[in-house]
């Protein structure tokens, strides 16, 4: 099935980094993997208020998280943010028994929507932080406008790309989006909307469709 | 007392008022004592609130003889408005006959503007006439012990009924007079509608399929014809007048004559965003006019439209420049003359729209129809043509809205709760869902119930809940405050109110403009310059600005598409220049070089030629068909025609579509020669192709976004109202996502196909459409440039797309815009 996959390679900072399609990204040199705003739980959110969605798609994200994890066999896991929709529901109970059977190390960096207790989390073997540094790079959650020293990689506004061509054709798509200082992942997730940006000349931009990473040109 | 005593009340009350009753009240006033249902064909000011009101009241006297001495508690009768501004007008009209004549009903309106406190002394102590809106009766059967108000009402009566039998608002309708019909046996059913092609139709959507309701039925028809006379202007020099656009300030200088020769004139603009644009630029163009001109429309505030509405009746204004606002109900008498800038669509609503002037007996009706651009000048004369014939449209009924059913049911389980086979049997009988069966109401209430056909063993969906007893309930109060507020929701884009930073509510604003602008920007709303502050819980905080250029925002909607009525029209109108004849109409004179220039660079089809245009711009290549069929069917006959062409090749398409053409757009050349051989437009396999290219465009996702909305599935929030529901937004396009990979079979996400098909696409004109043009002669003219007739078409920007190519390979040849330094 992962044969179709196409990804990219982007070097930050000596560093080589590999973009999935799915949104997550790979850092080779840690063995790490990077996902952010997975946004688990809120499908169940929303039929427990009623709202009908449809909930076999609830085993989606947990498809594609255990595609993703096969494809690069990772050492340890990084979310980075949103990795739960809202409180606590049922879905958890799938979140905790697809924590068991992955085995792997897994650090959670808080977003504004992980609003359930640490302790939860801990009781599975998640450490639970604010930001996380690794060498020269910042895993967080939220972007930030200024440049620091640390290379920021982040989540949180699901960015989508506006592409146009002959024919007045045009495309939203959801995006990898790297500033000068940071880079920030799509959202993992299903069920999630994007947020549309506008990038500069110094930016990069990578579009995501179910199989391959695609850099985007400029006009 | 008997009928002849009961009539003398009402004609001696008509003698002191110096009226005489028209022949159709007083049929109306016997069918009603006579225990009928009906339906009252009369217009707008003649009289039809006095045709029903009047045998409502002789009928309360006839069976409570000490009428004058014991009153008789409860609710007796309701007057459905479609719009809440008309409920005024009706309350006084009813109210002076009452108290002329000395009979103490009360008369109460209900409505989204009626206060808590109000509504809560009406639930108290029901008014004998209760005036009221299809959203505000829908929120009574959403309130504990509807049954006991509703149980003497003697009769309902739907006004503008013309207005709802095309949308769901008329479903609701259906649905809750399939309840009043239960609870209420005494009650008649009376609508009053204004002349549409179906009004027998109509009638039978109103009452329902059961046999022993449509027996006791009539039908009264108001014969008072109007005389209405359609003046085109018509530019001085047609040569500088513009192809395309949809404003039509060329030629205000000639309004502006029209409008000082008479005491009040009323401008009907197609969309808000006209509306604006027109009322700044009369002001610019004759600052004279400061103070005695208004505008009018839908998302300005009530006090205000209200204030107009008013002015307009004392005559103190000279002009309004509104929308569809001020279409329906109350009588503006010294209004004098109306202008329509650009086409009606619709000669139904043109008829209404030129009957809201000259409404002194005998007087006759004058309407200037101002073109926007050229080609509009085309349906100036054909709408001429229309008038003269009187050849109205139908409006379409919506069968099987699972949504409004889905609404409808949440509603009855919210209030005292229900139970289905009784209810099932009540839903069978509307028109809407006379065809649903037992097991499509299952899946409904399963949806309900358990949101899903199947129980899974992590869910926690929650809705409504069956009791022991077998009564379906909402126990959960959250869940029934928040489908309280999504009942009257009127389903269009996220609305945000308008506010003034130090206070003051100017009106309502879609979403998606507001979400163009930056703080800083200025934008026009409500005629005036505007700079937005901040965007914060659903408001927009706006400051006055002085800066001249302003956004203008252009609301959705207001496209609407030429019936097939008028289509017909405007061929023949085509058809009679291509015959060079003689007689064409003086709009048609004054386009004379235009038929020329298209003459020599391409051709004017003639009734057995199908013209196809072909031409390459810089934007890519452009191919444009005629069938001058009218938007809708183009919009059809494009998209199924781009997805036969993508089955032969990988191919994207930009498709553009107006009333006389549809255009095919792509970055790749089309081979017209393939196509012809190939016999794409042939009406073999039409169902099963458009119901595939439906699936590759994305009009059935826009269907679906109300959808949604009604039936529930998300939330909108609600203007002025802080609720916690954050984590609950969602937007339609998402869901409709999930629908399509989880649930293609929903009941709800299989609707949008259907309404698009039915609603949108009306197959049934796209097949006699494409016989017709089986029949012609195709001419295909591989043209250097765009031609005149080509011009409104190409430059339209709300577009249709339908791909066969993979994302990818799309994406690779496209590019992303860098942010303006």
């Amino acid at each position: 099935m992962n044969t179709a996959i196409q990804t990219q390679e982007l070097r930050i900072h000596a560093q080589d980094f590999i973009l999935h399609p799915s949104g997550a990204v790979y850092w080779p040199a840690q063995k790490m993997l990077l996902i952010a705003d997975v946004h688990l739980g809120k499908i169940t959110h929303f039929r427990k208020h009623g709202s009908a969605v449809p909930e076999t798609a609830i085993l989606e994200n947990f498809e594609r998280l255990d595609a993703v994890v096969q494809y690069f066999a990772p050492a340890e896991i990084c979310f980075l943010g949103d990795l739960f929709h809202s409180h606590l529901n049922t879905e958890w109970e799938l979140f905790a028994t697809w924590v068991a059977q992955t085995q792997l190390p897994i650090v959670l960096v808080a977003g504004n929507h992980d609003i359930i207790h640490p302790q939860r989390y801990e009781k599975l073997g998640i450490v639970v932080v604010a930001e996380k540094q690794c060498g020269s790079f910042l895993l967080a959650h939220h972007p930030i406008a200024e440049r620091t020293a640390l290379f920021r990689i982040c989540g949180h506004i699901h960015p989508g790309i506006r592409l146009s061509g002959l024919g007045k054709q045009q495309l939203r798509v959801p995006c990898f989006y790297k500033q000068v200082h940071q880079l920030i992942l799509p959202a993992f997730g299903t069920f999630t909307g994007k947020h549309l940006i506008t990038p500069q000349d110094t930016d990069q931009v990578y579009a995501v469709t179910s199989e391959e990473v695609i850099p985007i040109r400029y006009s | 007392m008997n009928r002849a005593a009961l009539f003398s009340i009402a004609h001696q009350w008509f003698e002191t008022q110096s009226w005489k009753p028209f022949p159709f009240q007083k049929q109306t006033w016997t069918a009603f004592l006579q225990g009928k249902h009906g339906l009252l064909n009369a217009p707008t000011g003649s009289g039809k609130t006095y045709a029903l009101w009047v045998p409502i009241v002789l009928d309360y006297i006839q069976k409570n003889p000490d009428y004058a001495t014991r009153h008789k508690k409860g609710l007796k009768a309701i007057w459905i408005t479609p719009l809440r501004a008309l409920s005024v007008e009706i309350k006084q009209a009813a109210e002076r006959f009452v108290a002329e004549i000395d009979v103490p009903l009360t008369v109460g309106i209900r409505t989204g503007d009626t206060s808590q406190k109000e509504r809560a002394a009406q639930k108290r102590k029901m008014p004998d006439l209760l005036i009221t809106t299809p959203e505000s009766l829908q929120l009574l059967l959403a309130s504990k012990g509807y049954d006991t108000v509703f149980k003497d009402v003697s009769a309902i009566v739907i006004d503008e009924w013309h207005e709802l039998v095309g949308s769901k608002r008329g479903v609701q309708i259906e649905l809750a007079l399939s309840r009043l019909k239960t609870l209420a046996p005494a009650m008649r059913i009376w609508g009053i509608s204004a002349t549409i092609g179906n009004l027998a139709q109509a009638r039978d959507v109103l009452l329902g399929v059961a046999p022993e309701t449509s027996a006791n039925a009539v039908f009264i028809k108001a014969h008072l014809q109007k005389k209405i006379k359609v003046r085109s202007i018509i530019p001085d020099q047609m040569e500088t007048f513009p192809w395309r656009g949809h404003l039509g300030l060329h030629l205000l200088p000639q309004v502006i004559p029209i409008i000082q020769q008479s005491t009040t004139t009323l401008l009907f603009t197609n969309t808000r965003a006209q509306c604006e644009i027109w009322f700044q630029k009369l002001l610019e163009h004759h600052p004279d006019f400061a103070g005695s001109i208004a505008m009018h429309h839908g998302s300005i505030n009530k006090e205000t439209r209200l204030w107009v509405e008013q002015a307009i009746r004392e005559g103190s204004l000279t002009a309004v420049v509104c929308t569809s606002s001020l279409d329906l109900g109350v009588d503006f008498a010294p209004v004098e003359t109306i202008i329509q800038i650009g086409g009606p669509k619709g000669v139904a609503r043109f008829l209404q729209r030129a009957g809201r002037s000259g409404h002194q007996p005998g007087k006759e009706s004058v309407i200037y129809f101002l073109p926007t651009h050229a080609i509009e000048l085309v349906e100036a004369a054909a709408l001429q043509k229309a008038v003269k014939t009187q050849t109205i449209e139908d409006r379409i009924p919506y069968l099987n809205s699972y949504d409004v059913l889905v609404q409808y049911l949440t509603t009855l389980a919210v209030s005292n709760g229900f139970y289905p086979e009784k209810i099932y049997a009540e839903v069978k009988g509307t028109y809407c869902f006379q065809t649903i069966t037992p097991e499509q109401f299952q899946w409904i209430l399963n949806f309900l119930t358990l949101g899903s056909q199947s129980l899974q063993q992590y869910d926690e969906y929650k809705k409504v809940v069956i009791q022991e007893d077998g009564r379906y309930t909402v126990e959960s109060r959250a869940v029934a405050m928040r489908h309280r507020l999504q009942i009257g929701t009127i389903v269009s884009d996220a609305v945000l109110t308008v506010k003034y930073l130090k206070g003051g509510f100017l009106g309502s604003i879609e979403e998606w403009f507001v979400s163009k602008l930056k703080p800083g920007d200025v934008f026009t709303f409500a005629g005036r310059n505007l700079e937005l502050f901040r965007i914060k819980n659903m408001q927009v905080l706006v400051k006055k600005s002085h800066q001249k250029k302003a956004k203008v925002p252009s609301w959705m909607g207001g496209r609407m598409s030429f019936s097939s009525e008028m289509s017909a029209l405007l061929r023949e109108e085509l058809y009679a220049v291509a015959a060079g004849s003689t007689k064409v109409s003086k709009e048609l004179k004054a386009l004379t070089h235009i038929f020329q220039r298209q003459q020599r660079e391409s051709v004017v089809p003639s009734p057995q030629e199908f013209l196809i245009e072909t031409f390459k711009t810089r934007e890519g290549y452009h191919a444009i068909f005629y069938p001058f069929e009218g938007r809708f069917v183009h919009e059809a006959l494009g998209s199924l025609l781009a997805y036969r062409i993508s089955l032969l090749l990988p191919i994207t398409f930009s498709i553009a579509f107006n009333d006389y053409g549809f255009e095919l757009l792509s970055d790749q050349q089309i081979d017209m020669q393939q196509v012809l051989d190939n016999d794409l437009l042939t009406t073999q396999d039409l169902k099963s192709d458009l119901q595939k290219s439906l699936n590759a465009t994305e009009m059935a996702r826009r269907k679906f976004r109300d959808i949604a909305v009604i039936a529930g599935l998300v939330f909108t929030g609600y203007p002025n109202k802080m609720l916690k529901s954050k984590h609950l937004q969602s937007s339609s396009q998402l869901l409709f996502d999930v629908f399509k990979d989880y649930e293609p079979d929903n009941l709800l996400y299989q609707q949008a196909f259907v309404e698009t098909f039915e609603h949108q696409l009306e197959e049934g004109r796209l097949q006699l459409a494409m016989e017709r043009i089986a029949t012609q002669t195709i001419v295909w003219k591989a043209c250097k440039k765009p031609t005149p007739f080509s011009f409104p078409i190409i430059t339209d920007r709300l577009r249709e797309k339908l791909s066969s190519e993979k994302l990818a390979d799309r994406i690779k040849r496209m590019t992303a815009q860098l942010e303006k330094a």
